[in-house]
């Protein structure tokens, strides 16, 4: 019921404001939803489905495709583009769906917040019994929301990683070459599954 | 006697030094909405579209991805199948071995953080040492990080030289121990002269049985990971590439700490 009522001011408020939750609370939602999925007793393939469908919400996939196309952003059709995006979306959310089931505990807390304009960087930690990473999201506001594009762990952005990698694909083998790529691995990762 | 009563009483002058340094080195929790002069520089590149520059140099690509090829090897039909078997050890005891030869290499990461002025993490190094080796059973169990709240922070030479500008050089691939880079790779020979303990201990040793040693911690060190290169290898179009980005990175991030 409180949720609903939450709810419900969001809609309400969302067209007086432009932005209606801070970057904080933007991810501290997105995590509160992933955690309340892997804390469930759900199936692991259902956690996975439902655990896809909370992040998607937050993910700019546009702003995570332009950062690491980099250069080739531009150059690229429109109809590579769009063959791109929903290939480097599965790509991602394998490479974090396949953690779900090393989760064993584990909490997120939140550190500085910085904010300039439609950009901001936001610290956080996951500390478990095991570990202590530094996790840093980077976000950008598009239509009223803030969206992730780059997440750093241990000072490694997984967007520069990528886009390393890929120009260096993209640089040998043309466009046409890395979606061949993406495709084989997807399969073979889909295979192994 | 007397020297037992000699370490309790450097306990208890030590317990404060270190319980001075425990508290959280850097405050958070506070929503800061003013910013730094690197904030603008930590997005800069992510939305410069021209920037083209690779992460690190690496001439050597093609040699590289041998040694890279070989190690790969090494790790699952060697190390891996090993470290899975010692799997069989508790947890907690491989964790304790892992302990026992960080805190061995102490004196490096206390000499690493002088050489770069930081005194403060110089100081909470010399206090981890004593502490871990005295209440932690000469290392065996990280007390300071347990109970003190002091975690160990890793120093090398490598990021002593990066400290000093110096910049990482070529990307290498060494041997056995794999990513690292010109400049890393030299720090890694220093270092080795900075760590009187493991020294002392393995000064009979042949080279073999120094190098059984060696194997016998990386062994230990893959029993507790949680098969991160096996991930790697499976999510990355191409793992050579993924890793150099991620090792370029991280070392980068490990000279500003």
């Amino acid at each position: 019921m409180r949720l609903l009522c939450v709810c419900l001011f969001l809609l309400l408020t969302l067209p007086a404001y432009a932005v209606s939750a801070t970057p904080q609370e933007q991810v501290k939602q997105m995590v509160d939803g992933v955690f309340a999925v892997l804390n469930s007793d759900l199936a692991a393939d259902l956690k996975r489905e439902k655990i896809s469908g909370t992040v998607q919400k937050f993910l700019g996939i546009e702003s995570l495709s332009q950062r690491t196309l980099g250069v080739y952003w531009k150059k690229a059709t429109a109809d590579e583009l769009n063959q791109f995006m929903p290939l480097y979306l599965k790509i991602l959310e394998r490479t974090y769906l396949n953690r779900v089931d090393d989760y064993s505990g584990g909490k997120v807390e939140y550190g500085r917040e910085r904010v300039k304009g439609d950009k901001a960087i936001l610290d956080t930690r996951f500390v478990s019994e095991r570990f202590d990473i530094p996790v840093q999201y980077k976000l950008v506001e598009k239509a009223g929301t803030w969206q992730i594009y780059d997440v750093l762990i241990e000072g490694v952005s997984l967007v520069r990683s990528y886009r390393s990698s890929y120009n260096e694909i993209l640089r040998k083998d043309g466009f046409d070459g890395l979606l061949t790529k993406m495709e084989n691995k997807l399969a073979q990762i889909e295979k192994v599954d | 006697m007397r020297l037992a009563i000699f370490f309790l009483f450097l306990l208890i002058s030590l317990l404060p030094v270190g319980l001075a340094f425990a508290q959280p080195s850097e405050g958070v929790t506070s929503v800061d909405q003013e910013f730094d002069d690197d904030f603008d520089q930590e997005f800069a590149d992510d939305f410069l579209e021209e920037d083209d520059t690779p992460l690190i140099s690496d001439p050597l690509e093609a040699l590289n991805r041998r040694i890279f090829w070989f190690n790969d090897k090494l790790y699952v039909y060697l190390l891996k199948p090993v470290a899975r078997v010692y799997r069989v050890v508790p947890r907690p005891a491989r964790k304790s071995v892992g302990n026992f030869f960080a805190n061995l290499s102490s004196p490096v990461r206390i000499f690493n953080s002088a050489f770069q002025l930081k005194f403060g993490d110089a100081g909470r190094e010399s206090s981890r040492f004593f502490v871990n080796s005295l209440i932690g059973l000469g290392g065996l169990i990280d007390v300071a990080d347990h109970y003190g709240k002091i975690p160990e922070k890793d120093e090398d030479f490598g990021q002593t030289l990066g400290f000093y500008h110096v910049g990482q050089g070529p990307y290498l691939i060494l041997p056995f121990l794999g990513p690292s880079s010109l400049r890393d790779a030299g720090g890694l020979v220093v270092d080795m002269s900075l760590d009187p303990f493991t020294n002392y201990l393995t000064r009979n040793m042949s080279l073999l049985e120094k190098a059984e040693l060696k194997a016998a911690r990386a062994v230990n060190y893959l029993s507790l990971d949680d098969d991160s290169y096996e991930k790697i290898k499976r999510d990355a179009l191409d793992p050579y590439l993924f890793m150099r980005a991620a090792y370029a990175q991280y070392r980068v991030a490990k000279v500003a700490q």
